[in-house]
């Protein structure tokens, strides 16, 4: 493959072939399959609900096995700060950015406590 | 088609519903929601890919091009992570190929959504490649304000911004790597998990919705020990959200027996 390409450009094709196309695919497919869906239709509802639990279990999988930096936080301190996250959440109007700045500061507030 | 009519016709065709603003102040708008808050969500969380890029050998403009194309945060972590760590490039591709098929289930629940009356299939299969969960979950719950035929306009002002500022903070990642002090890139990294978690919460509204989150969290353990590697989480949507679906149906359908 290299023998063919320019050195400058072998990441580039790289990164097309074997990261954005297989990605891709399911977007391309799936604008064909919504064209037909109606959205009151009870599979849309349950394609809804599949979309929402996978969703929450990449939550969890981030949280359980967690890469980089964020794995030297114990487990503990990760979901605690997701749950404190999740109260400030319910004390302020279930405002998103409430939730991400305090479960932020604990979560930052933790790391400095058990890595530095 | 369209017929010329003179008197009271029959069924003319019902002006598109826009709600007294122009396309263009619709993809305005939608651009100002994203700028002041989902799409630094996005961006911020994925500052690190454009360190995984820069270890991974990649140049600078494979980093940003990466949030342009694949524009979804774990299949970028993939790729880059793989190609570090020798994967052969076919293994890479199917990896990421499984990974990124909860992009279908995302792509089917929002683009019925956002269709309006002259949308055609060329648009739709262009929306769907802004489908990633910011985009998903903050357009689920935002085009319900939106009139049906100003939805595709609101949605694509957006979207755009979100990969935008995206990619340029991806760029900003790729050169500050390394820079960062620990506990802060622990916190780059939380920021996905506490962002998704409550943006499911707020767009919760039926027993079905809280059902599917409770067993996408609740399984997440169990199938990392059953699962066969790559398949856990597509095991995890189909099943426990088939299962919030039928229990949530049944709550509902014993709701209006009652009512």
């Amino acid at each position: 493959m290299s023998a063919i390409l320019d050195a400058a450009q072998a990441p580039y094709l790289f990164l097309i072939l074997f990261g954005f196309l297989p990605s891709e695919v399911w977007r391309f497919v799936s604008g064909f399959i919504a064209h037909g869906i109606d959205e009151n239709s009870q599979i849309f509802v349950w394609v809804r609900s599949v979309a929402t639990c996978l969703l929450a279990g990449v939550v969890a999988k981030l949280l359980l096995s967690p890469s980089g930096a964020l794995a030297l936080v114990p487990l503990a301190a990760r979901f605690g700060a997701l749950a404190a996250g999740g109260l400030a959440f319910l004390a302020f109007r279930r405002s998103v950015m409430t939730a991400v700045i305090v479960g932020e500061t604990a979560l930052i507030g933790a790391a400095y406590y058990f890595i530095a | 088609m369209t017929v010329a009519v003179e008197s009271a016709a029959p069924t003319p065709e019902p002006p598109l519903q826009m709600g007294g603003l122009t396309r263009f102040e619709w993809t305005v708008e939608g651009a100002r929601q994203a700028i002041i808050g989902p799409a630094w969500l996005v961006a911020f969380a994925l500052t690190g890919v454009g360190g995984l890029a820069r270890e991974a050998g990649f140049p600078f403009w494979a980093a940003v091009a990466s949030t342009l194309l694949i524009w979804a945060g774990p299949a970028q972590v993939l790729f880059f992570g793989s190609v570090a760590a020798g994967v052969a490039p076919a293994a890479i591709a199917f990896s990421i190929c499984v990974s990124s098929m909860r992009l279908l289930p995302m792509c089917l629940s929002l683009l019925p959504l956002l269709r309006g009356r002259r949308t055609n299939l060329m648009t739709l299969i262009l929306a769907s490649h802004f489908v990633a969960v910011t985009v998903w979950t903050e357009s689920m719950r935002r085009v319900h304000d939106v009139p049906r035929d100003a939805r595709m306009a609101f949605y694509f002002g957006f979207a755009h911004v979100c990969i935008l500022v995206t990619a340029a903070l991806t760029g900003l990642g790729y050169v500050l790597m390394g820079d960062l002090p620990k506990p802060l890139g622990a916190g780059l990294l939380f920021l996905s998990p506490i962002y998704f978690i409550t943006a499911l919460t707020r767009n919760a509204r039926e027993a079905m919705d809280w059902l599917a989150i409770a067993f996408g969290l609740a399984l997440a353990p169990v199938a990392e020990q059953f699962a066969p590697r790559g398949f856990d989480l597509l095991l995890i949507g189909v099943g426990g959200g088939t299962a919030a679906y039928l229990i949530g149906r049944k709550l509902k359908a014993g709701r209006e027996a009652r009512a």
